[in-house]
This record gives structure tokens, sequence and C-alpha cells, in this order.
């Protein structure tokens, strides 16, 4: 029978998603009571806001770059059409800041750190580095994850803010050659028009976003099994359940409005 | 001044690699459009039995509920945004829906449903070939005189074009229904003002299917080559399967650019 | 039948072979051995034309195979079987579909494949197995499923990267009978690398040892454990104290 295949098909993916985001909130709760006293190791964070933030800053940077001259290039035909150069700033900056700028930096971001760390963390697991740990008495969880769940929330924040910077100098230096709108009208446009709120929305945002990269990657690593075909699975599903888990929340941060 | 030396060299060596890199994906990408000919273009030529089928299935009807989810969500917070920005300032919102419909067709409906494909497709795509290739079944095929990129990503780079322009009219078409619900239910714009077609014209629908067109090759010809460039054990496939989430995702982006401005330069202000 | 002319081979900036010369007459046994990360792997992978060489010719039945396209050497390839190290089983395929492979490929029809199939899995002693996927079986299965595959298309030359590395000794001898009879009935040559030297030699006629990228020794397999060269006769009888380092 079809149709029973079919509904069994659906059964069992949602048990199985059922089960992933179980597993990912009683992480979460390890992670909170970890950070209760909040004792960190310093090094391992250190090493980690390097390695996820500065070595991120290129592709965030040419990512935000695209993403604002984008935003021009879209907002064209309007502010052609109406002869109202003062408003394609305005159109640009609002979207950036408070939409594509954290969404898509949060993306690549979860590409790069999001991605590579599930792969580092499934890595250890299947080479059975965290048993290592765990027969040293170290937990795991408090000397690996945390640091890595504060260090990713921290650098998302700060490339969302450099990334933004970066998106309006992209939406400048095109709508100076596309749609030859000089710098200082742009400018103008941006001061006017946008205000903090525009930009800590999207802040906001991306500390939501950070949350939930880390902690999704961070289980699909711990939960890695066999070998290298089981690592890219995890990476696969990382990076979905990452990508799902940003548009969900986007959806309620912008309702709530916050 | 040794530490400079051994900078400038670093970044040498580093552009050096840059280019390397490029110059193979270039040859991944002609290596793929030779194997469609010598897959399709010759009579007797042996095909991999039923991999075009199976990838359309685990390229497009597998990732039907992910782009669903996320294109819907998308769409409703987009058409939010722009409501508050437009009743703000200009307080009309009849030509919410008119404008919409314009963007979606020729920009949002492809490119935000490509990135999605990017993210879950690359890495599925980089994930499977590149534990192949550490595991030395690559080596195993090419043994049995099987040309890697014929059998393993020319069926997975056309049923990946296909499947991105089938599900980029599917994202369209969910984005623009989810957007027009939102500015109901917050904003009380009205439906039949929302849902006007009036502003979309043929080259509108041509650019985004172009676009998609162009997202759908890109995906798995980087993401291929992310995975065939894998090396070591689990930390490669992880490596290459990040490489190509990224890659990918930065190809839709920059294509995005790319082709918008050559849109915006060939037909002026009314794109 | 084979023949390398100083053959070295270079990743980035790190040389793994060097001038390494090497003639293997047809129907010939060969082991490599040597310390781990000597290169015997990539030596391998030279012959079967998967890594090129940086340097140097590799001759195949007197025809210079060297820095062919990848399309030309499919011809040259169809004559090579290869055991890979970790099997390289393909894990989307069952064992009949590994085994037939080669043979599918080559457009021969279905149901002579599934006969020479079951031929070739009866004859490695895994008859029954052939709907199983790779990932059922065992080390030692996936090893016989291996071999199965890398010889049913009949190869003149059959290439083994470490045949028996992950398995415990009684399977081992058992995988090394099963080499023989197999060398014996097909009288294709052999190329073997493998890190356990006691059991290789057992099964080659000649060895060369690598050494820092370099054929060090080259001698009949009955006697390396007395080689004049103080190297090999530490490494093959596992001394602690001589020459050899790393």
């Amino acid at each position: 029978m079809i149709g029973e295949r079919a509904i069994n098909a659906v059964g069992t993916r949602a048990v199985a998603v059922s089960r992933e985001i179980g597993g990912i909130t009683i992480l979460f709760a390890q992670i909170l009571r970890a950070l209760l006293p909040p004792r960190l190791d310093g090094r391992e964070l250190v090493k980690n806001l390097h390695k996820m933030g500065n070595r991120s800053v290129p592709i965030v940077a040419l990512t935000a770059f695209f993403t604002g001259g984008l935003m021009v290039v879209q907002a064209a035909p309007f502010v052609q059409r109406l002869q109202a150069t003062s408003l394609a700033g305005w159109a640009a900056g609002y979207a950036v800041l408070r939409e594509v700028g954290p969404i898509l930096i949060a993306l690549m971001f979860s590409g790069r750190v999001g991605a590579n760390n599930t792969a580092e963390l499934g890595t250890m697991t299947v080479t059975e580095q965290l048993d290592g740990l765990r027969a040293l008495a170290i937990d795991p969880i408090r000397y690996l994850i945390v640091p890595r769940v504060v260090a990713m929330m921290v650098m998302l924040v700060c490339l969302t803010c450099i990334g933004d910077l970066i998106a309006l100098a992209g939406a400048m230096l095109v709508a100076k050659g596309v749609l030859d709108i000089e710098f200082g009208i742009m400018y103008a446009s941006f001061v006017e028009n946008l205000s903090p709120a525009d930009f800590l929305h999207g802040i906001y945002k991306s500390i939501a976003f950070g949350l939930s990269i880390a902690v999704t990657s961070c289980y699909f690593g711990v939960t890695v099994r066999g070998g290298a075909v089981g690592v890219g699975r995890a990476v696969n599903a990382a990076v979905v359940a990452a990508a799902v888990s940003i548009m969900l929340l986007d959806f309620f941060l912008t309702y709530l409005n916050v | 001044m040794n530490y400079l030396v051994d900078r400038i060299a670093g970044v040498g060596a580093y552009a050096l690699g840059v280019l390397r890199a490029a110059f193979e994906l270039w040859m991944v990408f002609v290596g793929t459009i030779a194997g469609i000919w010598r897959l399709y273009g010759r009579r007797g030529a042996t095909r991999p039995p039923g991999a075009l089928v199976e990838q359309m299935h685990v390229i497009g009807n597998r990732s039907l509920l992910f782009i669903v989810v996320t294109v819907g969500f998308i769409g409703m917070v987009m058409i939010y945004q722009a409501c508050l920005q437009f009743s703000r300032s200009v307080g009309d919102l009849s030509q919410i829906g008119v404008q919409f419909a314009r963007l979606i067709v020729s920009d949002l409906g492809p490119t935000l449903t490509s990135m999605m494909l990017a993210t879950r497709v690359g890495a599925g795509i980089a994930a499977e070939i590149g534990s192949m290739k550490v595991t030395e079944q690559v080596d195993a095929l090419r043994m049995s005189g099987v040309l890697p990129i014929d059998y393993l990503l020319v069926p997975r780079f056309l049923a990946s074009i296909v499947m991105t322009m089938v599900l980029s009219i599917l994202g369209a078409a969910i984005m623009y229904g989810a957007g027009g619900l939102t500015a109901y239910l917050s904003f009380g714009v009205n439906p039949r003002v929302f849902y006007d077609l009036a502003m979309v014209e043929p080259r509108h629908l041509g650019l985004g299917l172009l676009k998609a067109f162009c997202y759908g090759a890109a995906i798995p010809i980087v993401s291929g080559f992310c995975g065939l460039r894998a090396r070591g054990s689990s930390e490669g496939v992880g490596w290459a399967t990040t490489a190509a989430v990224v890659g990918s995702s930065f190809a839709v982006i920059a294509l995005d650019f790319m082709l918008s401005v050559g849109a915006l330069w060939l037909f002026g202000g009314d794109v | 039948m084979i023949e390398l002319q100083d053959v070295g081979v270079r990743f980035a900036s790190r040389q793994v072979l060097d001038g390494v010369r090497l003639d293997v007459a047809r129907g010939a046994r060969l082991g490599i051995i040597g310390p781990a990360a000597s290169g015997k792997s990539v030596l391998i992978k030279v012959i079967a034309g998967l890594v090129a060489p940086s340097s140097g010719r590799l001759i195949i039945d007197g025809t210079d195979v060297t820095g062919l396209t990848e399309e030309r050497l499919a011809p040259v390839r169809a004559r090579i079987g290869m055991l890979f190290q970790n099997y390289a089983l393909y894990d989307f395929l069952t064992v009949e579909g590994n085994v037939g492979f080669p043979l599918v490929r080559r457009g021969e029809p279905a149901d002579q494949v599934a006969q020479r199939v079951r031929d070739r899995l009866r004859a490695v002693g895994l008859a029954g197995s052939e709907h199983k996927l790779p990932s059922q079986l065992s080390g030692g299965m996936k090893k016989r499923v291996g071999i199965a595959r890398a010889t049913i298309a009949a190869p003149e030359l059959v290439l083994y990267d470490e045949p028996t590395a992950g398995l415990d000794p009684v399977t081992t001898s058992k995988m090394y009978d099963l080499l023989r009879a197999d060398h014996e009935q097909s009288g294709a040559t052999a190329i073997a690398v493998s890190s356990d030297v006691a059991a290789l030699i057992g099964f080659v006629d000649t060895v060369i040892f690598l050494y820092q990228g370099r054929a060090h020794y080259q001698g009949p397999a009955a006697t390396v454990a007395d080689a004049p060269d103080p190297v090999v006769r530490q490494f093959v009888r596992g001394a602690l104290d001589g020459p050899l380092v790393g």
C-alpha cells in the first residue's frame, strides 16, 4: 500500500526530527548548567574566538559587500522611476540592517564556522577523543563545547556589526557605480532614515542566530556515528538544521519586533 | 625583516593556492560539460543506470519540505518588514503586492531558494563525493575505467539544474502566497489588491529562470570540486563539506549580483 | 611487464618517491615492504596510474603510459585489478553490484555478469552474500569482496594495497592461501604492499624495500631476513637497535 508506506515514512521522519530536537534541547540545558558557575577554559575560548571570528572576516566581508550592492540594485527600478535618489539609501540600509545582513551573514557563518565545528567535534568523536577526555575526568561539555558556544555567539555579533558596515559601504559603492548616486547623498539618506533601533533589531537577531548555530552544530558533532561517511552526513544535517532554525527564529523575532 | 619576507612569501603561496584552486574548479566545470557530451551526445555510451532520476529525487523531492519551511518563513518576514517600512513612511500599502511580485519573480524567489539549496544540496554532494574520495571509492571507479566526473558529477549537475529551476518556481509561489497572507493578517492589506501581477513581465520571468539555471549549475560544480579535493579521513570530509556550503552559497550571491547588474544595464531602470 | 624508470613523486614540498627503478616480469610476484610513510602506497598507486609521477616514466608492456589522460588510461587499466587498503567498496551497491561493476561497465550482458559474479564469490568463499550491502560485512569479508572485484575481469596484473591490514593471523593465512591459489590458476602478475612482512614473503618471490622514498634494496623474498643490507635485516627482524631511522 502506497498510502500506508507514505504514512509510515512521515511517521519515521517525525520521530527522527523530534529526537534531534529533544537532543538539542538537552544539550542546551547541559550547556546552561555548565555555565553555572561561569568557569571558562580561557585558552580554549581565545583559540576559538580567533579561529571562528578573525578567520571568518574575509568571507563575511565579501558576502556583506555583495549583499549591500544587491539591495541597491534591487531598489534601482523604484529609484529611477521615482527620480528619488534619496530613497536608495533608505531602502538598501533598512533591508540590510534589519533583515538581509544578519540572515546572510548568519548563513555564511553557519556554513563556515558551524559546519567546521561539527566536522571537528565529529572527528574527535569518531576518533574517540571525547572518551579520552572523559577518561581523564574532564567534562567535554565544559571543556570543549561551552567555549565554542560562547565564542560563536560573541563572534557572530561582532561579524554582523562589521558586515553591516561593509554592506552599507558596498551599497554606496554600487550606487555610485551603477546608479551614479553621489556618496554624500547615500550617506545622508542613511543618516536621515535609519535609526539605531534598526541596527539593534539586526543585532538581537544575530545573538539568537549565533546561539542556535552553536548549539545545533555542537549537537550534530558529538552525535556522529560511523567514520568519515558519518562526519559528512553530520555536517550536512547541521547546516540544514541551522538554516531552518535561523529562518524560524527570524520569523518569531520579527513578529516580537524586538 | 625576515618576518616581513616570511609574511610576503605566505601571501604569495596563498595566492598561488587560490589560483590553482580556481583553475581546478574551472577544469571540473569543463570536465562536467565534456562529460555530458560523452554520456548523452554519443550513441552507445554506458550511462550510470537510473542515476539521473535518483539524483533528481535526492536533490529535488528530498529538499521539498526544507524549501517550503525556510522560504515560506522568510517570505512572511520579508513582506512584514516591507509593510512596516512602507507604513512608517509612505503610509500606502496598496503598491506592496505589485512590487513584491516583480521582485520575487526576478530575484527573491530563485535566489533565496537557491541559497537554501546551496546549504542542503551543496553539503550533501560534498559529503557524498568527499566520503567516496577518502575511502578510495573514487580511485576504484578510475580503476574500472570510469571517469569520476562522468559517473558522480554529471547526473548531479543535470538533476540540480532541473530541480533548482522547479524548486525556484515553487519557492517563489510559496513566498508570494505567504507574503500575501502576512500582509493581510498583520496589516489588513486586501488580498485582491496584493495579488496583482500587473508589473510582472516576461523578461522578469526570464531573468528569474536564468538565475535559477545558473545557481543550479554552480552549486554541484562547486560542491563536487570540494568533494573531489577531500583528502585524509573524516576531517577531510568535514573540511570539504564546509567549503562546499560556503563556496556554493557565495557563488549564489556573487552570481545574483552579476546577473542583476547585467540585467540593470541591459534593461535600464525597468528591470 | 611493468617497468618504472627513475620515478619520483612530489607532494607540495615533500619528496615522497625518489628515483625508483623497478622491472617486474610477467607472472612474477613482487612484494613492496618498508617502514610507515616510506611511500609504499604511493608507489602502488603510481603503478596503477592513479598518481602521476612528477619525474620518470611508467612503462607497461613496452608502452609508455606516463601522463596519459584518464580516458587513454582506461584500456590500460582494464588489464589491471586493484585491491584497495580500505576495500573501497561502493557503499551504494550490493556485493553483487560491487563485484560485477567492472564487467557491467564493459557492457557485458547481465546474465553472464551474474554467473561470473557467483563463480568469483564462491572462489573467495562468499557464496550466498550477493545481496548484502558492504556495511553488513566484516573486515575480512570486505577484503574478499575487494579481491573478487579486483580479479573478476581476469586482469593480467593485480595490485594489492595492504591485503591483510586489520585481519587476525588466521584470516591472514587464509587470505594468502586464497591469493596463492588464485595466481597459480590465472598466472597473473601480482604486486603487493604490506606491513606484515612475515606473511607477505610466503606469497611473493621478490621483495623491494622502500626506505625514505627510495628503493633501498631488492632481492629474493625467501632470504630477505638474511639480506646483506643491515637496514633491511633490522626491519624484517623487527630489531630495536640498528641503523634504521624513523
